[in-house]
């Protein structure tokens, strides 16, 4: 795609594990539009918002290699599904740019490693700006198949597809998204006819890094986003991050029994209701493998 | 509407301290404000110093105290205590006891990043409470938290399971430490899709970095490097 050059694809653990149905549906989506990304099979974990908090180095380095391996590749940019990866390999851009005698040092445990020093040349990018900047909405629309006519939706952005704008660069450019109100994914989805229902809790969080070690804290935070979705109308809570995505559907039943039987809600990835709207089934996009089913509210467009 | 400072019994002047030393006199009780500059000792100006000189902690000096960053904060909202601005002006000044103070809410940053994104002197607010905190634990002025409990955890499932982890490897670790994690009724609710979808079998087994003895040989070497911003 000449919008970014060559592209590498970060998938990340959390694709490879509880949000493959994200992965899975990225895949169709970008196969049906034609958008090509080369993904890196030898990954390492970014070290999410946890390793940085307990060694400097390790927090530096587990991103590097993935970078390393990206320009290695030959690529020009980096995308990541998750904003969690997006922010690590991003905040570690951030450092070695930053801080040149800490930039050589991480390049040569690099090479140590047994992989190339990493030259600081790649563009990060999240999943939601990479199907926005390159097709666009017009794009995605000239591929429905099966239009989701008045599905009211609220999309939920999460903290770090943004935050902060030091290290993704949000704000800056054109090509980033509105960091405090963003609507790339909004976009996106109204191009699947969609009816995209004022949302304001798109950016909160869900509690991250604290759900196991603050779990209260964490079901509050997760309340407060599907009551802010259920208060607009929406019947379905669409997500971009695998991290939240998955807190909030582990812990629907705790949220409900706690907060009310009424903040239920469906969650799917944004990507496997475009692949559902180019008309892909639920086996394929893995909808059905979503804890929330939220077949319950696509079922009748099949 | 209430001013709720003004429904506050306002007492001019007198401070509340259970413990006081003054030359080397043990006091106990209600003095008057005369004594603060004398009650508070250990101030102490290495705090800032040391802070300043982690990768993390280096932007503090930026901050000018404006409060943008608590303003904003997610864990505000839940922890009146919680405050970045604060916690910043507290390292600043070298008052490891109101840190001490402090420790049960220290801890809870969610890193939710809104502070970073939005301080206006380019502080990286978040960075920076961490560094504070890990400033806190590495001179043992707090107790271990449940988050570095489950930071911990997560380093060393990256290093043991071949660079990689999962929810469940994540999730059985937690369940060890003591943190809640799913029930029954939870996992039977998961279980169902997972099996359908043939997903539980990657999520048993994640699979593992090549060469990752040789690269987790020079990680563990680069944490045990000191660095400085610079
Ligand atoms: S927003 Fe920035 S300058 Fe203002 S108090 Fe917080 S850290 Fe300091
Ligand atoms: S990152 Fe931490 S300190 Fe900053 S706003 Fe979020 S919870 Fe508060």
């Amino acid at each position: 795609m000449s919008t970014y050059g060559k592209v590498a694809f970060y998938p990340g653990c959390a694709l490879d594990g509880l949000g493959k149905p994200y992965e899975v549906s990225l895949k169709l989506a970008a196969q049906d539009l034609g958008l090509e990304y080369e993904k890196i099979e030898d990954y390492n974990c970014c070290g999410a918002l946890e390793v940085k908090n307990v060694n400097t180095m390790a927090g530096l380095l587990l991103p590097a290699r993935n970078l390393s391996l990206a320009r290695s590749m030959g690529a020009n940019a980096i995308m990541s599904a998750c904003p969690g990866c997006h922010y690590s390999l991003s905040r570690t851009q951030y450092f070695m740019t930053r801080y040149p005698k800490l930039s050589a040092k991480v390049n040569a445990y690099l090479e140590k490693m047994g992989e190339k020093p990493y030259d600081e040349q790649l563009l990060m990018i999240h999943a939601v700006e990479f199907f926005y900047n390159t097709v666009g909405p017009e794009g995605i629309k000239a591929k429905v198949k099966r239009p989701l006519t008045g599905l009211k939706v609220a999309p939920y952005y999460g903290c770090l597809y943004a935050r902060p704008k030091a290290y993704t660069l949000t704000g800056y450019m054109r090509m980033k998204d509105d960091p405090e109100r963003p609507f790339f994914m909004d976009e996106l989805l109204k191009a699947l006819g969609a009816e995209v229902v004022p949302f304001e809790a798109k950016t909160m969080c869900c509690g991250g890094p604290h759900v196991y070690s603050d779990a209260e804290t964490s079901l509050h935070l997760e309340a407060r986003i599907l009551k802010e979705a259920k208060r607009n109308g929406a019947e379905i809570l669409v997500t971009d991050c695998p991290l939240g995505h998955v807190a909030i559907e582990s812990n629907m039943n705790k949220i409900a029994s706690k907060y009310g039987e009424d903040l239920r809600m469906p969650l799917a990835y944004f990507t496997q209701l475009l692949a559902f709207a180019f008309g892909h089934g639920p086996d394929e996009t893995l909808l059905t493998a979503n804890l929330t089913n939220p077949m319950s509210v696509l079922k009748r467009y099949l | 509407m209430p001013i709720p400072e003004l429904e506050k019994p306002i007492i001019k002047g007198l401070i509340q301290k259970d413990k006081v030393v003054i030359d080397g006199l043990e006091l106990d009780g209600t003095w008057n404000a005369f004594m603060i500059e004398r009650t508070q000792t250990g101030y102490d100006p290495s705090v800032w110093d040391e802070i300043a000189n982690t990768v993390e902690g280096n932007t503090i000096s930026l901050c000018w105290q404006c409060g943008t960053c608590t303003s904003g904060c997610t864990m505000r909202e839940y922890d009146p205590k919680y405050s970045p601005r604060r916690f910043i002006d507290l390292a600043r000044k070298g008052d490891k006891q109101s840190l001490m103070e402090l420790q049960d809410s220290l801890w809870r940053c969610v890193s939710c990043q809104k502070c970073t994104h939005r301080c206006p002197k380019g502080v990286l607010v978040e960075e920076v409470v961490h560094a504070i905190h890990n400033y806190m634990l590495k001179h043992g002025l707090v107790k271990k938290d449940p988050g570095t409990v489950f930071d911990e955890i997560f380093l060393e499932a990256v290093m043991k399971n071949g660079g990689r982890i999962s929810e469940l490897v994540l999730g059985g670790a937690s369940a060890k430490a003591g943190f809640v994690t799913l029930s029954i009724r939870d996992l039977i609710a998961m279980s169902g899709p997972l099996l359908r979808s043939g997903l539980i079998k990657d999520l048993m087994k994640p699979s593992k970095v090549k060469n990752w003895d040789r690269i987790k040989k020079v990680l563990e070497e680069a944490m045990n490097e000191e660095v400085t911003p610079e």
